[in-house]
Parts: structure tokens; C-alpha cells; sequence
């Protein structure tokens, strides 16, 4: 497991890359640089990225499409947008495809420091968010499985007290009944055996 | 290889179980037993010079008249002991009828059978009794009707005439005080009867101590 930050810088710049890997490589980032977004795809289906930069005119596949497709595979990997050629239309485009920022060129190091930085801590008080939220509606879930489950216990153990006591008290009126029909019962069965013996008597002979 | 430990281990936990299943009457059904007995002994002694001093006479009529009401008193506490310990634990199963009347009939038919002919020769009863069935289906039966019906019936016709004046209205809607006292009396000579043969029961097991002492330890022996 590697413990350095892993930046993807995708440009068909390769200055761009340097620049990243210059600025961030002695501050606990480890960057990775490709030229374009068919290659972006490959690094993303092969290794996982804490924060990912593109450009956004790249030839084949453009910037938007890249972070439209990044998002769209690990949608909590955050995307930033790098360009030349800010326009609003574009900024507007990148927000809506997932994009967590967007800066334009030139960028000075401490821009490259800081949009890292802040996209990486974003990424990460998203995913503690998440955590929790989860955790909530998991012990939410638990108290509600465990609430339920104790009704249940105490309703079956309520039924279960009432029908041994029911039984207990209804036990000497069912014993009266079995004494009542006990000699006529015990008639009966001495009159079956006597009449099987006399048919099996009968059978012998 | 027996691991002799394990095996050590294995016999005691079968051991354990083994005793745990005979393990029969639990502490306040034995304090219950013997205290109920001792008063009943003692009821019946005093009720007999009370209402047949001719026959019996070893107190003064006085002496007679306190002694049953205490002890009778001490009696009816005992069985709210005895009540509330079956009422909640899980024993109370013990005094469950049988629900199913072919299996009641069979057994208790079975269980005559070896009253009456089998036991003189020696074989088993065909009841085993287990801590949450240990009443034969004959036993079942008259401990149902004796504990929940009889016994409360003769607590309830001792106390009015315990204190005829308070509960004059009672005794009025029941009949009147003759019939309280003859139902008293008759529910007596049952009882003279069946602590008779509940003794002479008892003395039935491997060697006549046998129950009895069972009924001190709470375990039944093995046979």
C-alpha cells in the first residue's frame, strides 16, 4: 500500500506534468502523468487516484468527456479542470459533469499546491461525511432491527406466559373432564379386548 | 490417541447434564412440600379433636380451635408460595393437562396397568419422570384437581367459618354455615384419605426411603 497521495495530471502539455510533479512531489503527492484521456482511462481502470487534473482541449477524446467517464467509474475521485481557454460555458459544463474545480493556465506552484490540497480535503470531508451518514442510518437500522426484535421477544414472551398460565388454571377442569370419562373409556377398551379375544378364541377353533 | 483430558472433560459435562435432568423438585417446591405436610398433619390432628373430640382428645378445645386457625393461616401463605413459584417459573409446565385425550387415555391406562399388576412384578413404570414432566398421567390428574381445586376449596370454607359474623353474607349465599361445614369435613376426610395413600405412594419407589428422600434432595435417583 502506498502512502503518498496519487495525483493523475492528464495534458498533451507534457510541461504541465512536470510542473505538477515538480510542486507536489516533496509535499506527500506521488504524480502520474498521461497525454491523453484514452490513456487517462487505461491509469484509472489500473490504479486508484486521489485527485485527478485534466486538460480540457486534449486531441481525441476532449477534458469534459474525461471527467464525464471518470466520474462516471469512481464517482468519488475529484476531478479538477485545467485550461487554457476558460470560458463560463465550459466552467458551467465541467461543474455539471461532477467536476470539483476548475483553474486556468497559467498556474503558479502555489496554485498547484493549493487546488490539491483543497480537492483532496474535499474528497475526504465527503467521504467521512458519507461514513458517518452511513454509520447513522446503519445504527439507526440496528436500533430499529433490535427495537423490533424486543417486541417481538416481549409479545411472544407475554403470549408464552399467558398460555402457561392459562393452561395451569384450565388444567383442573380438563382433569375433571379425563376422570369423568376415564371408567367409561376404560369400559370401552376392556369391551374391545374382550371382544378381540373372543374373535381371536373364535379364529383358534 | 484419546486425548484423556477432553474425555476427563466430556465425562463430567455428561455428568453435569445427567444430574441437571434429574434434578426433579427445585428447593421451594421441597420447603413448600414438607412445610404443607407438617400443617396438614397438624390440621387434620386438630380438626379431628374439633369435630370429633371422642375420637381424639390431646388439647384443650381452646388450644385445638387457635392451633388450626394459625397453622391453617400458615398453611395458606405456604401455598402462595408454592402458587407464585409455579406461576413464575418455567415448571409450571408440570401442572399443564394433557391436551391430546388418546395419549392421555393411553398412557393413564398404562400407567393403571402398573399399579395394579405390573409393579407387583417388578417391572418399571412406564412413566419417566423429568424435571418438566414429572407427574404420571394418574398423578397429573389428581395433583390438577387436588392443588387448584380441592385445596382452595378448603381454604375458602375454613376462612368463613374462621369468622362466621364477617362473612355472614357469604356463608348466607353458600347455604348456610351446615352446608360450609359438612363440605369442610367431607374435603377432610378426602384429605385423611389421600395423604394415606400419597404416604403409602411414596414408600412405592426402589426401597421405601427412596422418595422420600428424594424429596429432601430434589434429585431423583437413578433406577
Amino acid at each position: 500500500m502506498n502512502a503518498k497521495l496519487q495525483v493523475l495530471v492528464i495534458d498533451d502539455d507534457a510541461v504541465v506534468g512536470r510542473s505538477f510533479d515538480r510542486v507536489l512531489s516533496d509535499k506527500g503527492y506521488e504524480v502520474s502523468t498521461v497525454n491523453s484521456g484514452e490513456e487517462a482511462m487505461d491509469s484509472i481502470n489500473e490504479a486508484n487516484f486521489d485527485v485527478v487534473f485534466t486538460d480540457i482541449k486534449m486531441p481525441g477524446m476532449d477534458g469534459l468527456e474525461v471527467t464525464e467517464r471518470i466520474k462516471a467509474r469512481c464517482p468519488w475521485t475529484p476531478v479538477v479542470v485545467i485550461t487554457g481557454y476558460g470560458t463560463e460555458e465550459n466552467e458551467a459544463r465541467a461543474s455539471v459533469l461532477g467536476a470539483s474545480g476548475f483553474v486556468r493556465k497559467p498556474l503558479t506552484p502555489e496554485m498547484i499546491e493549493s487546488v490539491t490540497l483543497k480537492a483532496v480535503t474535499e474528497a475526504e470531508f465527503a467521504e467521512a461525511a458519507n461514513e458517518t451518514v452511513a454509520e447513522v442510518e446503519t445504527a439507526a437500522e440496528t436500533s430499529a432491527t433490535v427495537e423490533a426484535d424486543k417486541t417481538v421477544v416481549v409479545h411472544s414472551k407475554a403470549k408464552k406466559i399467558a398460555k402457561n398460565v392459562g393452561l395451569f388454571f384450565a388444567a383442573p377442569f380438563v382433569a375433571l373432564g379425563y376422570v369423568i370419562a376415564l371408567p367409561i373409556v376404560g369400559f370401552y377398551q376392556f369391551a374391545k379386548l374382550a371382544r378381540e379375544a373372543r374373535a381371536k378364541k373364535q379364529l383358534n377353533k | 490417541m484419546v486425548n484423556i483430558q477432553s474425555e476427563k472433560e466430556r465425562i463430567e459435562s455428561w455428568k453435569k447434564a445427567r444430574k441437571a435432568e434429574l434434578y426433579i423438585n427445585p428447593l421451594p417446591v421441597r420447603i413448600w412440600h414438607w412445610l404443607n405436610a407438617l400443617g396438614f398433619i397438624i390440621l387434620i390432628l386438630s380438626g379431628t379433636q374439633l369435630r370429633y373430640p371422642n375420637l381424639f382428645n390431646v388439647m384443650s378445645f381452646e388450644t385445638a380451635v387457635r392451633t388450626h386457625n394459625w397453622v391453617a393461616f400458615a398453611v395458606i401463605a405456604n401455598y402462595c408460595v408454592w402458587l407464585g413459584f409455579y406461576l413464575f417459573s418455567d415448571r409450571i409446565t408440570v401442572y399443564h393437562p394433557e391436551l391430546n385425550p388418546k395419549k392421555f387415555f393411553d398412557k393413564a391406562f398404562a400407567q393403571m396397568r402398573y399399579y395394579g399388576y405390573g409393579i407387583f412384578r417388578g417391572e418399571s413404570s412406564p412413566h419417566k419422570v423429568r424435571p418438566y414432566d414429572k407427574f404420571n398421567p394418574m398423578q397429573s390428574i389428581t395433583y390438577q384437581i387436588v392443588m387448584l381445586l380441592v385445596v382452595p376449596a378448603q381454604f375458602f370454607t375454613g376462612l368463613l367459618m374462621w369468622d362466621v359474623k364477617r362473612f355472614e353474607s357469604w356463608i348466607a349465599f353458600l347455604g348456610g354455615i351446615e352446608v360450609i361445614g359438612t363440605v369442610h369435613v367431607l374435603i377432610y376426610i378426602f384429605f385423611l384419605a389421600f395423604t394415606s395413600v400419597h404416604a403409602y405412594m411414596g414408600a412405592l419407589g426402589r426401597s421405601p426411603a427412596t422418595h422420600f428422600r428424594e424429596m429432601f434432595t430434589g434429585y431423583e435417583e437413578e433406577h
